[in-house]
């Protein structure tokens, strides 16, 4: 495959869910994908993952990652691709892929892993398959204590879509 | 553009719109987010060709 072709993406962000979920892969999914499929009517274009960083998740992650032509995001021309060991830090990595974009996080907000996250998380069925989703709440108290000023603006939908929640 | 009042909080936001999303499974609002990206990018590929095609004709005179 040449360069060009591998950096030509299209977006379907579902196809991405899916093939972690069949590549076995264990993720918390957050970012604004979270809130999407938990109600706030926002769009985003890209898929946020915390991963869990134990050595065959990691493995499994990796090839995924390959089999959909995962090559670092940048401002330049320059292709990159993933290194295995690039998974075990705490690190975050930014995907370009032929499915959309993937950002993978080893930590979100405060320095949370997947293992403090998982606590926090909301169980959806997707295509037959169960995933793990942070939920409104938690993914609401870290956008409040985030200095990225995106995030600060998406928290009136936020709160508002929790809000309709609790009212049932 | 007009203000639609009555439905909307104080912060702004429609609340009506809320209510469509919540009604929807997850799986429908990835769809929903899905189709919103694709035609997202639809359009900016689009403003984008109209923009190169101007500077090309721009260049060409």
């Amino acid at each position: 495959m040449d360069s060009k072709s591998k950096r030509t993406t299209s977006s379907d962000l579902s196809a991405i869910l899916e093939g972690l979920i069949k590549a076995d892969v264990k993720f918390i999914l957050v970012g604004g994908l979270a809130a999407v499929v938990q109600g706030a009517p926002m769009t985003t274009l890209d898929v946020d993952i915390v991963h869990d960083r134990s050595a065959e998740n990691i493995a499994k992650l990796f090839n995924f990652l390959k089999s959909i032509n995962a090559t670092y995001r940048r401002p330049d021309d320059k292709i990159i691709e993933p290194k295995a060991d690039d998974f075990s830090g705490l690190k975050h990595a930014l995907f370009t892929t032929r499915l959309g974009p993937l950002d993978v996080l080893a930590v979100i907000e405060e320095g949370k892993t997947y293992e403090d996250l998982f606590n926090h998380t909301v169980e959806i069925e997707f295509r037959g398959h169960t995933i793990h989703v942070l939920d409104l709440e938690t993914l609401i108290n870290l956008k409040k204590a985030s200095n990225n000023p995106k995030h600060k603006q998406q928290l009136p939908v936020l709160e508002e879509t929790l809000r309709q929640l609790e009212e049932g | 553009m007009a203000e639609k009042k009555g439905i909307k909080n104080s912060s702004g936001v429609d609340r009506g719109l809320f209510t469509m999303f919540l009604k929807m499974s997850p799986e429908e609002r990835l769809l929903a987010n899905d189709n919103a990206v694709r035609a997202i990018l639809e359009l900016r590929n689009g403003f984008k060709k109209q923009k190169d095609n101007k500077l090309g004709s721009e260049r060409n005179t």
